[in-house]
């Protein structure tokens, strides 16, 4: 079994280190459109035709290049979500999300691919379900830099009834 | 595969949420002793060492380097792997084509992780793209709760079928002397406990462990020589998934993800039709209980939907006709390096017959164990007791 000794040294460290990643070509182009012109734009494979988020050189199924771009829709369908009771760090500040808060992935209309964000709705499991359509909400363009924060949230499409089955 | 290759040995540490009693290596060797003592080798008959854990957990890289003194890797070839969840299987797979491929014969492979030594959830947030919605990537047990969302919208399920998941766990956990967790829990504990986040509560979730796993494997010559009960590898298979795509959280999804991909690879090298009348036990990676309903599905246990229903019936319990994770599984025990290796090796102790309180009451043949990984992908392997089978 585990042995317990009376005295057991072990030494504290923190270690912070200072990151800087390239969007690239693919990014690069998809968030300034984000940003410059409020706009989601995926690209769209030339053989399995899926509509990919976020943008990238190579379908990952077909292997051959992404060339075609396409705008999608600014409203979209939820096909999962939770509500988060417990703070969750956000990696990119090393602040926490404040709980409760939900959070989902919307399938952009247009879209093969899902976007997870902040669900602008009463953390409430009654009041949120697998098939709601939510809009996309930015921040407004002098506060944008070209990253998905510049997406404050979802927000639901108003006069939106829960259906008669369980979540 | 060109040699065939049997697990000959293995052996675990005590895992816990604490053991500051020991530093990496020294609990890297407990595992290590183990294994060579169960197999009855010396350190000087292995020739190959293969060792992972998560990149970055314990906040040291080159763990192959620094651990050389606890793993026997001194003086011999060596790598080390690091996959993500999947590691432990993907250890045993890179040492069992290792063996197969005739240019090794015993090969010592290590799984370990030192949860207690880093902060898993700041780590965990490295595994999602820093380009691309890492701000919401906290922690594992949102994108388990969306995954049950959507799997309780599609389906029909209740919160009270991954409770009964959980349970299950906690309980084949008693029986195994090893595991982190040994609760007595009840129904109406997991029913009660904290809701992390919805509809995911504090029992649905595996625990932090530290802990190590060691096997050591053996081409068909040795193994006969040297083993009475040796454990051969049948078949492996490995897949990849699109990473930036909803894989496991459209639990409807048509598209070929990496589970399906896999069993079917595996059950068609293997010629099964029926998995749950071929197999005798299985031991499958469940980080969070849903998951677990979701493997019953994608292995063709059952049909799609219907996983919630098999724990229902308590067809998966440890002496009902399908047992699923008898040792209590990474629901009771997750040193995350180890804990897909723990897949393999509890199986291996099942054909044995070695597996003590928590030895499934049925004669087992063959056995299928699987992994999973923040990647999205699987090492599942296929064992037997004989290669007759």
């Amino acid at each position: 079994m585990i042995k317990t000794t009376e005295e057991q040294i072990s030494i504290p460290m923190v270690v912070n280190v200072p990151y800087e990643f390239a969007a690239g070509e693919y990014l690069t182009r998809g968030l300034s459109e984000l940003r410059d012109n409020g706009k989601f734009y995926a690209v769209k494979c030339p053989k399995c035709q899926r509509v990919q988020l976020p943008p990238r050189i190579v379908c990952a199924v077909c292997h051959v290049k992404n060339d075609a771009w396409v705008e999608l829709g600014q409203e979209g369908t939820l096909v999962g979500f939770t509500i988060m009771f417990i703070p969750m760090t956000d990696p990119t500040t090393g602040k926490p999300h404040e709980p409760p808060f939900a959070y989902g992935s919307v399938r952009l209309d247009g879209a093969t691919s899902v976007l997870d964000h902040f669900l602008h709705v009463e953390p409430d499991m009654e009041k949120i379900w697998v098939g709601m359509r939510f809009k996309l909400v930015l921040r407004p363009k002098a506060e944008r830099i070209g990253d998905l924060s510049d997406v404050m949230y979802f927000e639901p499409l108003p006069g939106q009834k829960r259906p008669g089955r369980t979540n | 595969m060109k040699r065939n290759v049997a697990i000959i040995g293995g052996g675990q540490t005590y895992h816990a949420a604490r053991r500051h009693d020991v530093d990496q290596a020294e609990m890297v060797n407990e595992a290590v002793r183990r294994a060579l003592d169960d197999a009855g080798l010396t350190i000087d008959e292995i020739d190959l060492v293969l060792l992972g854990n998560m990149e970055f957990f314990e906040g040291m890289h080159m763990t192959d380097c620094w651990l050389v003194h606890g793993t026997g890797a001194y003086g011999r070839p060596g790598l080390k792997i690091t996959t993500g969840g999947t590691v432990g299987a993907t250890i045993v797979c890179a040492g069992a084509h290792h063996v197969a491929s005739g240019l090794f014969d015993r090969v010592l492979c290590i799984g370990f992780e030192k949860q207690e030594e880093g902060d898993t959830g700041a780590i965990l947030s490295g595994v999602a793209s820093p380009l691309w919605g890492r701000s919401m990537a906290g922690a594992a047990v949102g994108y388990f709760a969306m995954l049950a969302t959507s799997y309780m919208a599609a389906w029909g399920a209740k919160e009270e079928h991954s409770a009964m998941v959980a349970v299950k766990a906690r309980q084949n956990a008693r029986k195994n002397k090893y595991a982190h967790l040994k609760i007595d829990l009840k129904m109406e504990d997991v029913m009660n406990s904290k809701m992390l986040a919805y509809p995911i509560k504090l029992h649905d979730m595996c625990p932090a462990s530290n802990g190590a796993c060691a096997v050591i494997l053996a081409d068909e010559k040795t193994a006969k020589k040297r083993c009475k009960k040796p454990v051969w590898i049948r078949a492996m298979d490995t897949a990849h998934n699109e990473q930036f795509e909803l894989d496991w959280r459209d639990v409807k999804t048509k598209r070929p993800i990496f589970s399906k991909v896999s069993s079917s690879r595996i059950y068609k090298k293997l010629g099964v039709t029926k998995p749950s009348e071929y197999f005798d036990v299985f031991e499958v990676y469940e980080p969070a209980t849903w998951s677990e309903l979701l493997w019953y599905e994608d292995l063709g246990i059952c049909g799609p939907g219907e996983g919630f229903k098999l724990i229902e019936k308590g067809m998966t319990n440890i002496d009902g006709p399908i047992p699923v994770n008898p040792s209590g599984g990474v629901l009771s025990t997750n040193c995350i390096g180890a804990s897909a290796m723990l897949r393999v090796w509890e199986a291996a102790l099942q054909i044995r017959g070695d597996a003590e309180e928590h030895q499934v009451p049925k004669d087992v043949r063959r056995a299928l164990t699987t992994a999973y990984g923040g990647t999205n992908w699987t090492v599942i392997t296929a064992l037997s007791k004989s290669l007759d089978e």
